[in-house]
């Protein structure tokens, strides 16, 4: 297997910089197939050198810190790092150019002095590996075999979307914020998933990207789960988004269905909302009926309205909502609590 | 049939003269007959009569693959052959099965070649004697030759026969023992300084050296990256031919590998004349150490081609003093990287001791390398250190574009072949040779040839005469990168002009028990 060495020049400031740097490099990396760049199995090393300066000055003695294996730690390291040689150098030290490995239980980096002196690793130029010429559209040779020689101009087009390209892609193509782009690709399977859902349902998509981002994330992080260990599949939430938008069902009554296909019963959106009888109320006669007798039963609370405490509606379309349990639009109660209030 | 050469026997099989079987059999039978040369490590005896039984099926639906369908050859210990132990010669590799065959090897056998065996080396093909294997070393066949023993009846020293055993040189020795005594048509030999070379001159074969990036050094155990080629042995210059025409090629597991050739080689045209063609002789190449037999054999072949028409020049490659030196900072350099695989880990010979990774390591390799080995994986080291890598290893690498472009100028100058002697003298007896050790020898017996390694020429020895010692001694011709067919397209036409006699082995059949009696006396111990 093929060793792949990336050095990004020094313009990086902070931890959280480096980390977005390295996260971008792991999923191009993971696009075009080249890694799966998976730090934690090593598959993808970071070693990071932080040197620090005045503005204008040259650049600092650099330390090199290893032994990281994750994002999270990279930041944490390079922020540390910054911190003690800011702090040795404002108290009248000096920063060694030293190799430093950070230990990520004390959340600092400690010299590695144990190490006697430097390995030589005495190597010299691999003679099975004659040298790499890269051509262009316009410097490739005439009459050259194309399986012999390397036209990068070639393989710019057949290399798949980038990350940038797709988060772009996604904002034309979905209205979504640039900010929604970047949780969908940063988070492993979700913009499959997403394209999923999106594929089977005819709910709009950002009523689409609103539910992955904020509920399907948010019950997949509150349980530290991946999105390839989700009990609901895309095809569930694309059922569901589909009930919420021929306002079967309200968007309340669709949460409550998202915590039933949580728990991973087996059970189809539509059969949970049947078995517990979320349907909306379809018909306005009934549910003007309901208000006008819900008004009648609660006189107190109409006075308040009257008086003109405006959360005394909101009691009312609670009191509606529940009699109906839960099956109508809370919208449409409010309208028509509304509507009788003034005639 | 087994003294024919490879035409003739593959015409014979053509025609059915002889089955593949039969001349299987034979080649084995013979194979037993002259076990006492050592010149096998691995005899693939049911292997070859399967191959045999196949290229007879394919004989008799008139399908035969071609010249080396059914044809008998042997392959030296350091190229991988699936199934068959691949040893090098070493404890490092010894029982070690490849799951693959090298390029050459297949090709081969695609081609219905008749695998007989693995031959016998120098231990990871580093020497030039073959005789620091763990196998033991190999016996020229020309010892028992009527050529040598008659002249040897005459000297009034001659002591116990079988006890002044000469060497085959090396490191191909065993391949070059297999061809010289008929065992096999053709051998693959390695050729990293002379590995292939050395060993014709001294048994009386053509050994030719194709042109680096030529052939594919895939599953060839490597010695030195930069270096190595596969070679061919074999008693005629027009079967090294149709063997270079089977082998050569570009090959997707070898980067090296070149993909347009200039001369795809095939059949050799017969030269007529030779009035077009420039001979050079470096100058530099005229040493005291070189024999005057050899020497003399040399001007007569000069005096030869002038004769017959051919320009003849004296040229010079200034930096050939250099060459030995710089030869040995980048093959021990090479070595040193190349040897780092053999950790006992994956595959091969691996020590008791379990203390820890670099204590099995270090007894691993202590044990599985033999001296001469673990010297130069130490030199290389050393040259490779830092502190050293500027000096020793660099500074090589620009001497020896230096004697690459001696070589280039030389071909400029109109020089279209140069004609140089391959070996210092005949081949020498075995308990003279190991007076000097490894190193001294390999540097001493490579100066003709390591310079041809390190240009990545085309070269190949041709049989000349007879010494006084009724001993062969071989003619290098070496040519331009990639002009292989002209190269051997002229070693041809000399081959015809000197007319090489055949080696005389009867005696050896029938004194096959007395020599195997006098065997048993003279061997001798060798050290671990």
């Amino acid at each position: 297997v093929g060793l792949l060495e990336v050095v990004l020049e020094p313009d990086l400031s902070c931890g959280e910089e480096a980390a977005t740097a390295v996260r971008e490099l792991q999923l191009i990396l993971q696009a075009l197939g080249t890694s799966q760049a998976n730090m934690a199995e090593g598959q993808l090393r970071v070693d990071a050198n932080i040197s620090v300066h005045h503005p204008g000055e040259p650049l600092g003695v650099r330390t090199e810190v290893k032994n990281l294996n994750s994002i999270r730690f990279l930041a944490k390291a390079i922020d540390y790092e910054i911190q003690r040689q800011i702090n040795e150098l404002e108290n009248g030290g000096e920063i060694l150019n030293e190799t430093r490995s950070f230990h990520y239980q004390l959340g600092c980096t400690m010299s590695m002095r144990d190490k006697e002196g430097k390995q030589d690793y005495r190597f010299m130029p691999e003679p099975n590996l004659p040298p790499l010429v890269l051509y262009d559209a316009t410097s490739l040779p005439a009459g050259a075999d194309p399986q012999q020689v390397i036209n990068i101009d070639q393989i710019r087009e057949t290399l798949p979307e980038l990350p940038s390209v797709t988060r772009e892609r996604l904002v034309q193509q979905y209205g979504m914020l640039l900010e929604h782009s970047f949780t969908l690709l940063n988070e492993v399977g979700l913009l499959e998933f997403f394209q999923n859902v999106i594929k089977e349902t005819r709910a709009e998509p950002k009523k689409v990207t609103s539910w992955v981002l904020n509920t399907f994330l948010g019950y997949l992080k509150q349980q530290n789960l991946a999105v390839s260990e989700s009990p609901v599949t895309p095809s569930a939430l694309a059922e569901l988004l589909d009930l919420l938008d021929s306002r079967t069902i309200s968007s309340a009554a669709a949460k409550q269905v998202f915590e039933e296909l949580w728990k991973r019963e087996g059970k189809t959106p539509g059969q949970i909302v049947s078995e517990k009888q979320l349907e909306l109320m379809e018909d306005r006669g009934a549910l003007e009926q309901l208000c006008h007798s819900m008004m009648e039963a609660h006189p107190q609370v109409v006075m308040d309205l009257k008086k003109g405490n405006p959360r005394a509606i909101n009691k009312l379309i609670g009191l509606v909502r529940k009699a109906t349990q839960s099956r109508a639009d809370p919208a449409m109660i409010k309208e028509i609590l509304e509507k009788k209030l003034s005639s | 049939m087994l003294g024919r050469t490879l035409q003739e026997v593959s015409a014979a099989l053509k025609q059915g003269q002889i089955t593949p079987t039969e001349l299987c059999q034979k080649c084995l039978s013979l194979i037993k007959k002259t076990k006492f040369l050592n010149a096998y490590i691995t005899v693939s005896e049911e292997v070859a009569l399967k191959q045999a039984e196949e290229s007879e099926k394919r004989y008799k639906n008139g399908q035969s693959l071609g010249d080396l369908d059914g044809i008998p050859v042997a392959v030296k210990d350091n190229f991988s052959t699936s199934g068959i132990e691949t040893t090098c010669a070493s404890n490092m590799l010894k029982g070690y099965i490849p799951p693959y065959n090298a390029t050459v090897v297949q090709k081969l056998l695609d081609q219905g070649a008749l695998l007989m065996g693995k031959t016998n080396l120098d231990e990871f093909a580093m020497g030039s004697g073959s005789t620091d294997g763990i196998f033991g070393p190999v016996k020229n066949p020309w010892s028992y030759s009527k050529q040598y023993r008659e002249k040897r009846k005459q000297n009034p020293h001659s002591k116990n026969e079988d006890s002044d055993w000469l060497i085959t040189g090396g490191s191909s020795g065993g391949s070059a023992a297999a061809v010289s005594a008929f065992t096999c048509y053709a051998a693959l030999g390695s050729d990293t300084g002379g590995s292939t070379r050395n060993p014709a001159a001294h048994c009386g074969l053509v050994g030719f050296k194709p042109s680096y990036g030529l052939v594919s050094r895939h599953g060839l155990i490597p010695l030195v990256n930069s270096m190595d080629v596969p070679g061919i042995l074999t008693r005629c210059v027009d079967d090294a031919a149709i063997v270079l025409g089977a082998l050569a090629g570009p090959d997707p597991k070898d980067s090296t590998t070149v993909h347009d050739p200039i001369n795809k080689p095939f059949m050799l045209p017969s030269l007529a004349d030779v009035s077009k063609l420039c001979i050079g002789i470096p100058k530099e190449y005229l040493i005291p150490e070189l024999s005057s037999e050899v020497r003399s054999l040399w001007s007569k072949a000069a005096d030869l081609f002038e004769s017959e028409g051919a320009k003849v020049l004296e040229v010079s490659l200034p930096h050939t003093s250099y060459s030995i030196v710089c030869y040995h900072v980048l093959c021990t350099s090479e070595v040193a990287s190349n040897m780092a695989r053999f950790d006992g880990l994956q595959y091969g010979h691996r020590c008791d001791i379990n203390v820890s990774t670099e204590a099995m390591y270090a007894a691993t390799r202590r044990e599985g390398f033999n001296d001469v080995v673990r010297g130069r994986i130490l030199s290389g080291n050393f040259f490779l250190l830092k502190e050293n890598y500027e000096n020793y290893f660099v500074k090589a690498q620009k001497v020896r574009r230096l004697i690459a472009n001696d070589f280039v100028n030389a071909f400029n100058s109109g020089v279209d072949v140069l004609l140089t002697p391959t070996t210092l003298s005949e081949a020498v007896p075995y308990l003279e040779f190991i007076k000097e050790d490894n190193r001294t020898r390999s540097a001493q017996d490579d100066i003709f040839t390591q310079a041809v390694n390190m240009a990545g020429l085309p070269a190949v020895s041709i049989p000349v005469a007879l010494s006084n010692q009724g001993l062969p001694i071989g003619l290098q011709f070496i040519g331009r990168a990639f002009c292989d067919q002209q190269l051997l397209t002229v070693a041809k036409w000399f081959e015809k002009q000197v007319q090489f006699p055949v080696i005389q082995l009867q005696e050896l059949m029938d004194d096959c028990s007395a020599v195997l009696e006098n065997e048993k006396s003279a061997s001798v111990s060798l050290k671990q």
